[in-house]
């Protein structure tokens, strides 16, 4: 008896502990990372014998030509794709709410949420291209082209191909958090209720989610779409892949200075990481500024009584626009598969003059390794984090204490600083602390990825547990370990399979943080496929964007699957 | 007779010291090949049963194919593990090196081997980031009559000083589409009136991309090549304040003329030369270049580029340069990395390399310096039809002095990096 008594009390420890440890494990590494970056860029870099502090790194930033054009692009991409997606997510919602239809776009949409972004801006790149699918469509019966016309897509100075590419990934995303959100009991029963009252108050169904709706939902939608703002503010993938490059984006530049043969660049590059942050908090207060004046504009207008605006002409293009998406990304998907398989396929020819295996038997004699360390290094940080995050919640339960507002920005964090802005200082510590195990390494920092998505997918399905049975479980004496592990683990079974589902996608698309920190020594199938991406013929790119979706997918139907099996087989 | 006998014994006295010069001297060169075959012998010891981490750009799936063979061959031979660290660009690899240098980290790096030449052997050597006097020692060296062969010992005009170790020769090849035109230009002047005609079908890789660089600095060589000698001879030296205006101003006023006429008005400029070879097959091109002619009719046999493709070389010449394997000063398995740099200068080894089907990279051994057994192995098959035809390379121009390529990259950057 004292026996188990005294392992219980060593759980609850350990439990109480984990929430600290989450916290350390997610801040030391962004803010030391952060200190890493910093230090080069006021000119402390003891290898190339700069031991002076200077801002001459500042100086050689701000002399760069096209400076401005660079943060504008970085900007004004940033800044239009987000807000593109966002509406774009909110009068779907509007038009789709208690409608059938918003599930099945959301199946629709989820697969392009795990596909990673350097696949995804190739199969866009091939669709608006010049000699890409649309306009291979038309030609050469209608253009008469016979060799592919001049165009100014992808690789526009404004930005609109990065802004394409970036709508199409963020808006799943976001919209799967929206109905995450409105998945929560509570919550969403009151909220489709209250739209209920307001439809039978003779409001026009999307006009009450507008005014019902939408204000009790955005607050909880802010940290997401900060974290997507973040990204597409500084990210590297798509804007290689689509943008300009005289000059290209500010992060773009950065990459290229860090890894530049003049080593003296690095400094300016770590003041250019610098900037980059603060171009992305500026993008941040100008997104909350937003919010302020638009909640004052309509702060009227969501109590005038008025029951219908242009009602019709909203939702007819939210149908055509709707459709427009999904037609997109299903030619996008269709030409990421005929490129797969491809023999010879010359401008205009719609549809390829062979199919050949040949791209997948030559990609396939050389996976084994990459396949390998995907599925390692993916496993071992979703299963580190998934049960990190479930004693994590298991102390929120045992101590009866939520998480603070700063623990909720803190595990956002690694999401919202930008990678380019701290990678580089985590490897310049990691060298620091001369560690040589390149694989542990490039755990670790999936994890630091990892673990926001595993947190934020668990966490509401662990919060709405009912008490009840874990209170029945403890009255029979059971130990605090067993009614983690034995009541409450069963019950959450679907959910921490999707969770890890999940997480594994996010650990299968990481480039930039396996190519740092593993040295380039580790290969995965991203990293293979970014290298190709660059490097190889759009038929093997294709070929690795088809496996780089199949990897999560497969996640994804073993987690829907396994506990429809396992409970099935437990019925029986 | 006096006279006479002194002379004979002073005759006897030079005979015999020379006699023992001569005892002396062959006891030393036996002594001294004694001791090389010694070390080396160490090395083989010392190196055997090792991991090789080798760092090697790796966008080229034919001879990311032919760096498993090598792995496979030193493995049997001596159970090195050869890994091939795939690069997108080698400087990755030059950062890493002065990264682990600034963390005090001497002596167990994380690079073992690296496939490098011109800018970045520069920075390399600039910074002391790579292991001196071992390449001259290796035993296959000989095979590259490095007397006779000033390009086994110069890197872009620098001295390698044995801290790399010639692998291969390229040249800079161009390719067209014979659908889209029928004749492409034959030197660089020709090249800027057929942009004119055919306007939006040309460009180049933004520099520092290697090739884009590459083009740039065949630019600039042929334009000078009927400057005055004084002016010429300074490709050869570094680019300095003073000289840099005099030297590129002609590069900068023939640009200007082309750029207008550049794929998407030289606003926009692809990354890469794979890049390039895409937009060939998506046509959008018609012309593009390479420094590995024998990639142009692999990607023909993989469907990646059209069957309309053929290829030929620059009649006002082809920059050429040797590429090297170096090893960092801090390598962790250095001796190893020895064994698997001698391996890849065998003639077996690079006879392979030249096969057309294999690589087709330019072999660096000379055939003069090998046995007819090993000139056997390095028969030449009947080229595809979209490769590049024998002897086709008429003269071969030789690179600038590597600072050049930091100079035009300024430059550059300055004039035409930001378009809008």
């Amino acid at each position: 008896m004292s026996k188990v008594l005294h392992t219980a009390d060593l759980f609850s420890r350990l439990v109480k502990i984990t929430p600290y440890c989450l916290l350390a494990l997610l801040t030391i590494p962004v803010l030391g990372g952060l200190i890493g970056v910093m230090l080069p860029a006021f000119g402390w870099a003891p290898v190339l014998n700069k031991t002076n502090m200077s801002l001459a790194g500042f100086n050689a930033l701000w002399d760069t030509p096209g400076l401005s054009q660079m943060i504008g692009l970085s900007i004004r991409t940033g800044l239009i794709s987000t807000l593109i997606a966002f509406a774009l997510m909110i009068i779907m919602l509007a038009a789709f709410f208690n409608s059938v239809w918003l599930k099945r776009i959301e199946h629709l949409l989820s697969p392009i949420l795990v596909i990673p972004h350097a696949a995804a801006a190739i199969a866009v790149s091939f669709l608006i291209a010049p000699s890409g699918l649309f306009t291979r469509l038309f030609s050469p019966w209608l253009t008469g082209w016979q060799l592919a016309p001049e165009g100014s897509l992808p690789y526009d100075t404004f930005g609109w191909s990065i802004i394409i590419g970036l709508v199409l990934k963020e808006l799943p995303f976001l919209l799967l958090i929206a109905l995450g959100i409105l998945a929560q009991p509570e919550l969403g029963k009151k909220l489709r209720k209250q739209h209920q009252i307001a439809v039978n108050l003779g409001y026009y169904p999307m006009v009450a989610f507008f005014k019902v709706v939408l204000p009790n939902l955005y607050p909880l939608l802010r940290l997401p779409i900060f974290a997507v703002l973040a990204y597409a503010s500084a990210s590297v993938e798509m804007p290689l892949i689509l943008g300009p490059n005289t000059p290209p984006t500010l992060a773009v530049a950065i990459m290229h200075w860090f890894n530049d043969v003049d080593l003296t660049l690095r400094i300016k590059a770590s003041a250019g990481a610098l900037l980059q942050l603060a171009i992305t908090v500026g993008l941040l207060l100008i997104w909350l500024l937003l919010e302020k004046v638009i909640a004052i504009v309509f702060s009227q207008s969501l109590i005038n009584g008025r029951r219908h605006y242009a009602h019709q002409l909203v939702r007819t293009f939210t149908h055509v626009f709707t459709c427009v998406i999904l037609a997109f990304i299903a030619a996008a998907l269709i030409g990421l598969v005929l490129w797969s398989v491809a023999g010879y396929w010359r401008f205009p020819d719609t549809l390829p003059s062979s199919l050949v295996l040949l791209h997948f038997e030559n990609a396939f004699t050389h996976i084994h390794t990459p396949l390998f360390n995907t599925f390692v290094i993916g496993l071992v940080s979703t299963g580190f984090a998934t049960i990190l995050v479930l004693l994590c919640l298991e102390a929120e339960q045992i101590t009866a204490k939520p998480l603070s507002k700063w623990a909720q920005i803190i595990i956002y964090l690694p999401l919202l600083v930008p990678s380019i802005a701290f990678l580089f200082g985590i490897v310049w510590l990691q060298q620091l602390l001369n560690s040589q195990h390149a694989f542990f390494n490039v755990i670790f920092v999936h994890l630091l990825f990892v673990l926001p998505y595993v947190f934020l997918s668990i966490a509401d399905s662990y919060r709405r547990l009912d008490p009840r049975f874990a209170r029945v479980a403890a009255s029979l004496g059971a130990s605090p370990w067993k009614v983690f592990f034995q009541v409450k683990l069963p019950q959450l079974f679907a959910p921490i399979l999707i969770a890890m589902a999940l997480g594994l996608a996010i650990s299968f698309g990481q480039y930039l943080s396996t190519l740092l920190a593993g040295g380039g020594r580790i290969a995965t199938i991203t990293t293979e496929a970014v290298t190709l991406a660059n490097g190889a013929s759009r038929r093997t790119s294709a070929v690795y964007a088809i496996l780089q979706m199949g990897l999560p997918l497969l996640g994804f139907i073993l987690a829907w699957g396994l506990p429809r099996y396992v409970f099935n087989n437990k019925q029986l | 007779m006096r006279v006479v006998k002194a002379f004979t014994v002073c005759l006897q006295r030079c005979f015999f010291s020379i006699a023992i010069f001569m005892c002396l001297l062959t006891a030393f060169s036996v002594f001294a090949n004694d001791a090389s075959n010694t070390a080396w012998q160490k090395i083989q010891n010392q190196g055997k049963n090792q991991s090789v981490y080798f760092y090697a750009w790796g966008g080229d799936a034919q001879i990311n194919a032919y760096i498993q063979w090598a792995a496979q061959q030193v493995k049997a031979k001596y159970n090195i593990n050869l890994v091939h660290v795939k690069l997108s660009d080698t400087s990755e690899a030059v950062s890493r090196v002065l990264a682990e240098k600034s963390a005090n980290n001497h002596t167990q790096g994380s690079v073992d081997l690296i496939w490098i030449n011109g800018a970045n052997f520069a920075a390399m050597s600039k910074h002391g980031l790579l292991l001196k006097d071992w390449a001259d020692k290796l035993p296959n060296f000989i095979y590259t009559n490095p007397e006779n062969n000033p390009s086994v010992l110069f890197d872009f005009g620098l001295p390698t000083q044995g801290m790399e170790a010639p692998w291969g020769q390229a040249s800079l090849t161009f390719y067209y589409d014979t659908l889209a035109t029928s004749a492409p230009p034959q030197t660089l002047n020709e090249l800027l009136s057929w942009s004119k005609a055919n306007p939006g079908r040309f460009s180049y890789p933004k520099p520092p991309d290697f090739l884009g660089m590459s083009f740039l600095k065949y630019a600039l060589v042929v334009l000078h090549q009927h400057s005055d000698a004084m002016l010429q001879a300074k490709l050869n030296q570094p680019a300095t304040d003073e000289n840099t205006a005099q030297v590129l101003d002609s590069l900068w006023a023939f640009l200007n003329k082309l750029h207008p006429n550049l794929w998407r008005n030289g606003e926009y400029f692809m990354q890469s030369g794979v890049q390039m070879r895409r937009l060939i097959d998506d046509t959008e091109l018609s012309i593009g270049f390479t420094f590995s002619a024998p990639e142009v009719p692999a990607a023909v046999k993989r469907y990646d580029l059209p069957k309309s493709i053929r290829s030929y070389a620059m009649q006002d010449g082809s920059l050429s340069n040797t590429h090297f394997v170096a090893i960092p000063y801090n390598a962790s398995h250095a001796q190893s990395a020895q064994l698997v740099a001698n391996f890849l200068l065998s003639p077996a080894a690079q006879a392979h390399k030249q096969k057309p089907a294999i690589w087709g990279d330019k072999t660096v051994l000379i055939q003069t310096s090998l046995t007819a057994e090993q000139q056997a192995l390095f028969k030449a098959v009947k080229p595809h039809p979209s490769a590049l035809p024998l002897n086709s390379i008429k003269r071969t121009l030789s690179e600038p002095h590597p600072s050049w390529v930091e100079a035009i990259n300024t430059g550059w950057e300055a004039r035409y990096g930001t378009s809008q």
